[in-house]
């Protein structure tokens, strides 16, 4: 059976509470990241706030509905980032965000790596039958990384986001099952 | 389908811990019962200790565990409790436990009634792809309703109880969905794979 924690670039780990929110505190910060990684209003949150919150999660245990991952480069062991997946067990759909926090990371095929390995993941050892996600439509790095990795556009929501005084699309995109099995061939 | 928790002697209905467990407790005091349903000792529970018992497994449930209650249609009685734990999403796989508390209703296929209704729940509504139980093999009552219901021997743990003096083995069963739709000439759509 293949290696499923580590890609070409990158490896998933688990990260510690601490070592999660050192990193997050800086990431929250980089308003480019958070426009492109959410939609929701930028905030500003303590270090220890951050961490408590880690901590608050990982006091919850394994919940089979959500599986979270951060990643670390092959190369420096450098922690750069996270992807997280959200099943639907009843249907066997998997929701996935991603994100790289280093912007030194991006634009060099990093997060390109790091979905090969969740679509991997999700598809060989949650065995869902799609994987879905969204991105916001001024986010066309990521359009192509996910394209590349067999991502197909579904749909879009017009208008749905408002930011500096402008409203801009949501894309919706999909891959399924046997779409990811050719894929592999 | 106009519901899927309705057989055709009994019907699943909601888990209250109030309520089970004051039945709980009174078909505990049957040691015939309790020997049929449970792998190891017991302790008697109050119904307080049992219902706090019960509430808190409520509250841990979905999307892994079901509970309910199963009810006559006849007259609304509630006979029994009902339990699916879910314990490999990847694999669609999920342990039943079944208990028929009120011994009238033993041997007059109730318990195949129920085993019917709660398959054609895991298959249809929650798509799992098998359904696991165990059962003792010095109930043979129980094993004949789960071969009725279209459970298979799997295997068995030998050995594994240990009640009057003696060992007794414990039996695995288990049900494939594809052999629950051929058993049930079900509709087409409920064979599409998907998952």
């Amino acid at each position: 059976m293949r290696d499923l924690f580590h890609g070409e670039l990158v490896r998933i780990t688990a990260e510690e509470p601490e070592a999660r929110a050192k990193s997050e505190v800086r990431w929250q910060r980089d308003t480019e990241f958070h426009r492109l990684a959410d939609g929701d209003a930028a905030q500003i949150t303590s270090e220890k706030k951050i961490k408590e919150w880690f901590e608050k999660q990982a006091e919850q245990g394994f919940k089979p509905e959500r599986y979270p991952f951060s990643v670390r480069t092959l190369d420096e062991d450098k922690y750069i980032g996270f992807f997280g997946l959200w099943v639907d067990l009843i249907h066997s759909v998997a929701w996935v965000g991603i994100g790289i926090g280093e912007r030194d990371f991006w634009g060099k095929g990093y997060g390109t790596d790091m979905m090969k390995l969740c679509l991997q993941y999700a598809f060989t050892e949650l065995c869902v039958q799609r994987v879905s996600l969204g991105l916001h439509e001024y986010n066309p790095r990521a359009l192509r990384s996910y394209e590349k990795c067999g991502f197909r556009l579904e749909g879009r929501t017009r208008k749905d986001i408002r930011r500096e005084g402008r409203r801009t699309d949501t894309l919706w995109m999909g891959i399924l099952r046997e779409e990811w099995e050719a894929l592999q061939k | 389908m106009n519901d899927v928790f309705t057989g055709k002697l009994v019907r699943l209905s909601a888990f209250d811990p109030e309520e089970m467990s004051k039945a709980f407790t009174r078909w505990n005091l049957n040691s015939e019962y309790v020997r049929l349903l449970s792998s190891s000792a017991q302790p008697m529970q109050s119904a307080k200790s049992a219902a706090k018992w019960m509430e808190k497994e409520i509250e841990e449930m979905s999307p892994a565990n079901y509970f309910f209650s199963i009810r006559t249609l006849a007259e609304d009685k509630l006979i029994g409790g009902l339990g699916l734990d879910v314990v490999n999403w990847p694999g669609r796989d999920a342990f039943v436990g079944l208990g028929i508390g009120e011994t009238d209703y033993w041997s007059k296929g109730y318990g195949t009634d129920v085993m019917n209704v709660l398959l054609r729940f895991a298959f249809t509504e929650i798509n799992l792809r098998r359904v696991t139980l165990t059962v003792f093999e010095y109930n043979p009552r129980a094993v004949r309703s789960y071969e009725k219901a279209g459970f298979r021997h799997e295997g068995h743990l030998r050995n594994y109880l240990n009640r009057e003096g003696r060992r007794w083995n414990e039996l695995y069963m288990g049900i494939l969905r594809e052999e629950w739709i051929e058993l049930n000439n079900h509709a087409p759509s409920a064979a599409e794979d998907g998952g």
